[in-house]
C-alpha cells in the first residue's frame, strides 16, 4: 500500500511542478498588477490642471506684490500696489477671455496698512516694510469650478541693537542688524549707514566701516562717528530690493 | 518503455514550469514600462510647474527683461525632465512678441503636443509682466 502511494506521488510530481509554477506566476502577476494600480496617479486630470493653474496664478500675484513693495519702499506712491495688481488682473482677463479664470483683489485696508502697504521705519521695535492683499480666484475648467480665496503678505523686517563707547573724541559704534523676510532670516543686497550730527545726516565713510556677514541674516557693523553724532540710521535692502530703515540713538 | 519516457516527460514539465514563470515576469515588466510614459495632462502639468519653479525667485522674468534668452533656455532644459522638448514664445501685455530668438531645445517629437500659458510677473521695479506660451512634447 505504502509502495503504491509513493509511486503515485512520484508519478504526479511533474504535474505538481507545473501547478506550483502556475501559482508562483499568478502571485508575481497579481503583485505587479497591485503595485501598478497603486503607482497610477489618483484624481482626475481636470482637478490637477485647476490646481496647477491656481498655483501659477498665486505665484504671479506674489511676485506682483513683491515688486509693488519694492517700489513703495523706494519712494513710489503707496497706491502702486493697487495699480500693479490691476495690471495683472487685466492680463489674466485678456488671456482667459472666455471667462475661464477671473481674479479679484482687495488691498488690505485695516490699520496699520494703508492701501495694502505698511512702512513702519525708525521705531524702537522691529522696523517693517510690508504689503498685503486678499485675492479671490475663480477658475472654471469644463464642468469643474474652483473658487479659491487667499491672502499674500510680503514683509521685510529689520531689528537692530548695539553699543557704543567714546574713544579719542569719537564714538565707536558696534551694531548687530538682523533682517527677515516673512519672519525668516534673509540676506541683504545692500546696506548704508548714516549718522546725525548738527542736524545733518551724513553717510559713514566706507573705509571706516567694518561689516561682518554671518550668512544667516545677521550683520555686525563696527564704525566710528564724530562725538557730536546723536543718531545712527541703517538703510538695508533685501535681495528683493525692498528697503527698510532703522534708527539707533547714541546720546 | 513507460519508465524510459518518464525522464523526458519530467523535463518537458519542468520546461513548461519555467516558461510559465518567465511569462509572468515578461507581463510584469511590460506593465511597469507602460506606467512610465508621460501622458498629455502630465506634460502640461510638468511644463507649468517648471515655469512656476523658475519664477519663484523672479529669475524667469529677469531673464526676459534682460533679454537673456540663452540662460532662459538652459534653465528650462535643466528643470524639465530628460526627453521633454519645449518651444517658448513670450509676449508683453500688448501681445507683442518679446523674444527676438527662438527659445527651444529642439528635437524630433511626437505628434502629441501640450500647450501651457503662464503669466510671469516680475519682482523688479518697475512692474512688468509677460505672457508665456509654451509648447511641450516628448522626444521620440
Amino acid at each position: 500500500m505504502r509502495t503504491r502511494k509513493n509511486r503515485f506521488s512520484v508519478d504526479r510530481s511533474g504535474q505538481l511542478l507545473i501547478v506550483a509554477a502556475l501559482a508562483i506566476a499568478i502571485l508575481i502577476s497579481s503583485t505587479t498588477a497591485y503595485v501598478y494600480e497603486l503607482s497610477k496617479e489618483s484624481g482626475n486630470p481636470q482637478n490637477q490642471s485647476i490646481g496647477d493653474l491656481a498655483l501659477a496664478l498665486k505665484q504671479s500675484t506674489r511676485n506682483a506684490i513683491i515688486s509693488s513693495l519694492a517700489n513703495a519702499s523706494n519712494g513710489e506712491e503707496e497706491d502702486i500696489l493697487t495699480t500693479n495688481l490691476g495690471i495683472l488682473a487685466q492680463v489674466f482677463r485678456s488671456l482667459h477671455q472666455l471667462d475661464m479664470c477671473s481674479l479679484a483683489f482687495t488691498p488690505f485696508g485695516d490699520a496699520p496698512y494703508d492701501s495694502g502697504t505698511w512702512l513702519s521705519w525708525n521705531t524702537t521695535g522691529a522696523d517693517v516694510s510690508s504689503a498685503c492683499a486678499n485675492f479671490v480666484l475663480d477658475i472654471r475648467d469644463g464642468s469643474d469650478r474652483a473658487m479659491i480665496s487667499y491672502a499674500v503678505n510680503i514683509t521685510t523686517s529689520l531689528t537692530m541693537d548695539g553699543v557704543y563707547q567714546l574713544q579719542d573724541s569719537e564714538k565707536h559704534v558696534n551694531l548687530t542688524c538682523r533682517i527677515y523676510n516673512e519672519g525668516l532670516p534673509a540676506l541683504a543686497e545692500s546696506l548704508n549707514v548714516f549718522y546725525l550730527a548738527s542736524g545733518n545726516w551724513t553717510e559713514v565713510d566706507a573705509s571706516g566701516l567694518s561689516e561682518a556677514d554671518y550668512g544667516n541674516g545677521t550683520y555686525v557693523l563696527t564704525f566710528p562717528v564724530p562725538q557730536e553724532a546723536t543718531q545712527i540710521s541703517i538703510h538695508m535692502r533685501d535681495l528683493r530690493n525692498i528697503l527698510v530703515q532703522s534708527k539707533y540713538d547714541i546720546p | 518503455m513507460k519508465n524510459a519516457n518518464k525522464g523526458q516527460i519530467r523535463i518537458i514539465e519542468a520546461f513548461f514550469a519555467v516558461i510559465i514563470i518567465f511569462s509572468a515576469f515578461a507581463v510584469s515588466a511590460n506593465l511597469s514600462v507602460s506606467n512610465h510614459t508621460i501622458s498629455h495632462e502630465n506634460l502640461a502639468s510638468i511644463g507649468l510647474n517648471s515655469l512656476v519653479e523658475l519664477d519663484r525667485d523672479g529669475y524667469f522674468c529677469k531673464y526676459i527683461t534682460t533679454g537673456n534668452f540663452t540662460a532662459l533656455r538652459e534653465a528650462l532644459s535643466l528643470v524639465l525632465p530628460t526627453g521633454v522638448c519645449f518651444n517658448l514664445t513670450i509676449y508683453d501685455t500688448q501681445m507683442q512678441q518679446v523674444n527676438t530668438e527662438i527659445i527651444t531645445n529642439s528635437g524630433f517629437g511626437s505628434q502629441d503636443i501640450a500647450t501651457v500659458e503662464y503669466v510671469s510677473a516680475g519682482q523688479d521695479s518697475p512692474f512688468l509682466c509677460y505672457i508665456v506660451h509654451m509648447q511641450l512634447w516628448v522626444v521620440t
